[in-house]
């Protein structure tokens, strides 16, 4: 399975010089599956640089964690919306009230778009993640709703021995013991569980989050603490907020490098999401050399 | 890796986070009607706190707790009209009689409402008042 970050960004695009190195678009993450089925975790702005991209593929699925602005905001300008031939499959959180269709044509709507859903040119579908694992293509994939504000899925996608764990608006720490609580009770657990790889929110420092607590994202010592509880193998920090520069992120990569050894964590297995970089995780559970512009902490 | 913990629903753990932030005396049941949660305030009534019972199957926390009618008798479970109410969807109000760990009885009013998540019902988040004669 090959992981490729096109949006590492929480809560809104933060263009220009001073994050252009992390980057600045939001979540949108490109899994290719060992038999090219291309899933897309989330359609934040990053969806747009990933549509050209994925010109010749049949069919897509996007799996949508939930249906806040900047993790469906790029939807429209994603290429393959407009190629008559190609099938979407959008996967999304399902609601008790409106369907999932009608709950994303809100956005993709007038006065908000000038271009509706069925005006789409590609052959588009809606499904409500199921409560129990399914298939795409070669891939188990496994969603179970998590502690974030709205009705929110986390995704565990799983390739013969290879598992990526997807939590990019998590606030698992919310009224629950992380560091002695039972894992049966701590969100998102089951899903990260020795996962190959781990994506979380790590929206805010530790000073930020006290004035920020049930805004549904995590603080860096939160994140850290639940990967190391889940005994994920690898870390990638996400959902970077947009007002933190390149400057601020390379101190918080310190400060969780040494948090994390300071936790017991594998030295060299915390790294900050970068835009545009990518990790191949094998199905047989064999490393790949990683992307050099990762920063591993 | 396989995964080896059997999460709760996240219905019943946010559920669980409000319970702790509240004075109110409250538990959580599950689908089975095990009592998978009590906050510190229903620990004060029932002479006995979670840490110290950890979750109990119905049949463990009814021979515990009861509750009794105003007979004395215990209310069965899968009789008891809030059980009754609760898997049919609505919210119940009741008096009853209880028994704490240390042996006293006493008498409170106790409200349930179904968790209904996006999947479906998962359980009861269970409140109880002090009794008041009509």
């Amino acid at each position: 399975m090959k992981i490729r970050i096109w949006g590492a960004r929480g809560s809104i695009p933060a263009p220009g010089p001073r994050t252009a190195r992390y980057g600045g678009n939001t979540s949108c993450v490109q899994v290719t599956l060992s038999d090219g089925s291309v899933l897309v975790l989330d359609a934040g702005s990053g969806i747009r640089d990933l549509g050209p991209t994925c010109a010749d593929a049949e069919r897509i699925h996007i799996l949508l964690t939930h249906l806040h602005l900047d993790h469906i905001q790029g939807l429209l300008f994603f290429a393959p919306f407009f190629q008559p031939e190609t099938k979407i499959v959008i996967w999304g959180p399902p609601s008790p009230g409106r369907s999932l269709r009608d709950r994303i044509a809100r956005y993709l709507s007038a006065p908000l778009s000038p271009i509706e859903i069925r005006s789409l040119p590609a052959k588009v579908s809606f499904r409500e993640c199921p409560a129990d694992e399914w298939e795409i293509g070669p891939a188990r994939i496994r969603a179970a709703p998590v502690s974030h504000r709205g009705p929110t899925l986390g995704f565990r996608i799983s390739e013969g021995a290879a598992s990526l764990c997807y939590l990019p608006d998590h606030e698992p720490a919310l009224g629950v013991p992380l560091a002695d609580g039972d894992p049966a009770w701590i969100s998102g657990f089951a899903l990260a569980e020795r996962c190959s790889l781990l994506l979380h929110d790590c929206q805010y420092t530790d000073e930020e989050y006290p004035a920020r607590v049930g805004w549904g994202h995590s603080r860096l010592s939160d994140t850290l603490l639940f990967a190391r509880r889940s005994e994920a193998e690898r870390v990638l920090l996400f959902h970077h907020d947009p007002l933190h520069t390149d400057a601020e992120l390379d101190l918080l990569q310190r400060r969780a490098g040494e948090h994390w050894v300071a936790l017991g964590g594998p030295p060299g297995e915390l790294a900050m999401a970068i835009e545009g970089s990518e990790i191949q995780l094998r199905a047989d559970g064999a490393r790949h050399a990683d992307d050099p512009r990762l920063a591993r902490s | 890796m396989a995964i080896a913990t059997e999460q709760k629903p996240i219905e019943l753990i946010l559920a669980r986070s409000l319970l702790d932030s509240l004075s109110t005396p409250g538990c959580l049941i599950d689908l089975e009607g095990t009592l998978v949660y009590y906050n510190e305030a229903v620990g004060k009534l029932a002479g006995i706190s979670f840490e110290e019972t950890g979750a109990m199957p119905t049949a463990q926390w009814s021979e515990t707790f009861g509750p009794f009618d105003e007979q004395g008798r215990r209310i069965p479970f899968d009789e008891h009209p809030l059980t009754l109410a609760v898997r049919d969807g609505r919210a119940g109000h009741y008096v009853q009689r209880f028994r704490s760990a240390d042996g006293n009885d006493f008498q409170v009013a106790v409200s349930a409402i179904p968790l209904v998540g996006t999947t479906g019902f998962e359980g009861a988040l269970v409140f109880f008042w002090p009794a008041r004669s009509q």
